[in-house]
């Protein structure tokens, strides 16, 4: 079976006149089926910018990218838009909810999105809020909640259209160490159950729950063993 | 399971639930709407409300389908000429002979010779005017008789001392009802009350006086018995000679021919004067529409004005609503689907700001025409300009920002500071 995540030589650099920040200078990454990888790495080493390429949220400069057996270099917005939806889950550091919706219906709006049916939206919803452990916060605002419950809310938006991996970047960065180790333990469980996840974190006991880490420095894979400067 | 959810329906309802969320936003773009749609339908209404109760007041004075000849002084200075003269004003023979003119198009002619004179009876003794008519001046002045009868041509050929009384004048001169068949001396001469004509009533605000008061105080003979017997000469001339036609449309051609018929039957001279009651309603019709285009401007510009001070609340907002898209985007929705939300959130927004414009337009109009004091009259058309109108420009106002959100990428729209 082929990896889920193959890039070669991925680049990304930003500003494309005057000063150009070359975010990744290189990734060679491949991932494995059912893995949980930990990206770790100092701040502003392209660990976001990263993740949001094999998110599909954004495209690569130069490189390949496979996922899930597919080229998506170089594929239009609406077939990325398709992939994100139908087989990428995405966890932000800030949640990214939007606001004025409740809880429920943020876990539904991927599903709307994908054309599924308001009663099974709506079933399968309420399924996911029990399964990350909120089923009572529904009906609420996301303001209303603690930080800890908006990121289990991310989880199960992310999970909704059974994607066919989680990424999660710093998902326990805005949170205690208590209420990230509770979120930590979700995306452990997703783990068991067969998801391939990709988490960004600085926490490096975070880090040792996953199966394996990468270590970015400056836009590049660090060999492993090499001492970060 | 695709991903453009086709149905219409669903994000019609998600538009609508988006809207729920966002009142504020969704009521000041909805602000725009609402005003122009009631500046516009209020405006054609109180105009239509005004237009409809002087066609009211058009009919009731008999139609519009007439055409009134007038004498003309014909001697601007100087002394008159012998053939001035000898030719000065409308007679009888005029009416006669332009009913001739073009038998199929005039439905009928009427006459009318004033004159003051002494009126008594056993009652009332007062100066009045006298209406000496003839033709159908009844039917074409929109008068109806409740009581007796009209003349006979025959009233009319022989000059008969008989009379018809409007209901001023026949509480006047016989207070105790019971005129018809009671005798009246018009000047010197004995007249037999024959009929009674109805009250005429028109107020064209409901708190104005009634307009047609006088109507009410004719005493009418017929043509012949004035000119006779008072005011009369050779050639027996009339006040006002008065074509009714088949058809208002006519009237332009017909008057042209009726020119110069009666040109040629006063030797050349023109002592006389066409008016032509469609020319000026059509004069009417033309500041109206005058005004409608000023009310339809000022609802364009209101809903132009509406649509500025969308935008700017669309640029207040704008952080929040890209990152929203920034969102919807990351967990999958295409650019796509972003345009047509913004779309179907302006349709529903335009489509209830005019609902609501329409309740407040009717109120408003309501409000205006009340004090004003005329009936309101409401065109289905202001109605159906206004929802056009609001519809087209809450699209136009839309499209931009649909536009612009659509093609924002969705690292972009997380960012967006
Ligand atoms: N949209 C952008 N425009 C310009 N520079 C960017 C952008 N995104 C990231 N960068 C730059 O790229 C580098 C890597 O950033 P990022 O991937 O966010 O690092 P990390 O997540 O590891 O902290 C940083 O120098 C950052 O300033
Ligand atoms: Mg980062």
């Amino acid at each position: 079976m082929e990896p889920i995540i193959e890039t070669k030589s991925l680049t990304k650099t930003f500003g494309s006149n005057g000063v150009a920040v070359r975010a990744l200078r290189g990734i060679d990454l491949t991932v494995e089926r059912g893995e949980f990888l930990a990206l770790i790495g100092p701040s502003g080493s392209g660990k976001s910018t990263l993740m949001a390429i094999l998110g599909c949220l954004d495209s690569p400069t130069s490189g390949s990218y496979a996922f899930d057996g597919e080229r998506v270099d170089g594929l239009s917005g609406a077939e990325l838009a398709r992939i994100r939806n139908q087989k990428i889950g995405f966890v932000f550091q800030l949640y990214n909810l939007l606001p004025k919706a409740s809880v429920l219906r943020n876990v539904e709006l991927p599903m709307l999105y994908a054309g599924v049916p308001r009663k099974e939206r709506r079933r399968r919803a309420t399924e996911l809020l029990e399964r990350v452990g909120i089923p009572e916060k529904a009906k609420q605002l996301p303001a209303t909640l603690s930080g800890g419950q908006r990121q289990r809310v991310a989880i199960a938006r992310a999970l909704a259209n059974r994607p066919v991996m989680l990424l999660a970047d710093e998902p326990t960065g805005a949170l205690d160490s208590k209420t990230g180790h509770e979120v930590l333990e979700l995306f452990t469980d997703l783990h068991r159950q067969g998801n391939t996840i990709l988490i960004v974190t600085h926490d490096l006991a975070i880090a040792s729950l996953a199966g394996r880490q990468v270590e970015i420095h400056d836009g590049r894979i660090a060999e492993p063993g090499e001492k970060v400067a | 399971m695709t991903l453009f959810s086709g149905a219409f329906r669903e994000r019609l309802r998600n538009s609508w639930v988006e809207m729920r969320e966002n009142p504020a936003r969704s009521g000041l773009q909805a602000l725009g709407v609402i005003l122009g749609v009631a500046s516009v339908l209020g405006g054609f209404s109180i105009s239509d409300s005004q237009r409809r109760r002087a066609d009211q007041l058009y009919v009731r004075l008999g139609g519009l389908d007439k055409l009134n000849v007038q004498p003309n002084p014909a001697v601007r200075d100087g002394r008159p000429t012998a053939l001035q003269t000898a030719n000065l004003g409308l007679r009888s023979q005029d009416a006669i002979d332009g009913t001739a003119l073009d038998v199929k198009k005039v439905a009928g002619a009427s006459v009318v010779k004033f004159a003051r004179t002494r009126v008594r009876s056993a009652y009332g003794d007062q100066e009045r005017q006298v209406w000496g008519i003839g033709g159908e001046y009844l039917a074409t002045e929109g008068y109806e008789i409740t009581q007796g009868r009209g003349f006979s041509s025959q009233d009319v050929a022989s000059g008969a001392p008989v009379a018809i009384l409007g209901t001023e004048a026949a509480k006047v001169f016989f207070p105790f009802g019971d005129a018809i068949g009671q005798t009246m001396r018009v000047g010197d001469v004995p007249v037999t009350v024959v009929g009674m004509l109805d009250e005429r009533v028109f107020k064209f605000r409901k708190s104005g006086g009634n307009i047609f008061r006088w109507r009410n105080r004719i005493i009418a003979v017929p043509s012949t018995l004035v000119t006779r017997q008072f005011e009369g000469d050779a050639y027996q001339r009339l006040d006002r000679v008065t074509f009714k036609l088949h058809d208002v449309d006519a009237i332009s051609a017909f008057s042209k021919t009726l020119s110069n018929l009666l040109k040629a039957n006063h030797r050349q001279q023109e002592d006389f004067r066409l008016d032509d009651v469609a020319a000026r309603v059509r004069k009417r019709q033309q500041e109206r529409d005058a005004y409608d285009v000023i009310f339809a401007l000022s609802g364009v510009l209101s809903i132009l004005g509406g649509g500025i001070v969308n935008v700017n609340i669309q640029m207040a907002s704008l952080k929040e609503r890209v990152r929203e898209v920034g969102v919807k985007m990351a967990i999958g929705a295409p650019g796509r689907e972003i345009f047509k939300e913004f779309l179907t959130e302006a349709l529903l927004v335009s489509g209830m700001g005019s609902a609501v414009g329409m309740l407040a337009g009717v109120a408003f109009s309501k409000i205006i025409t009340s004090a004003i004091g005329i009936p309101l009259w409401m065109d289905a058309k202001s109605f159906l300009f206004a929802f056009v109108l609001a519809t087209v420009f809450g699209f136009l106002f839309a499209l931009y920002p649909a536009i612009k959100a659509s093609r924002l990428s969705p690292m972009e729209a997380l960012r967006y500071e």
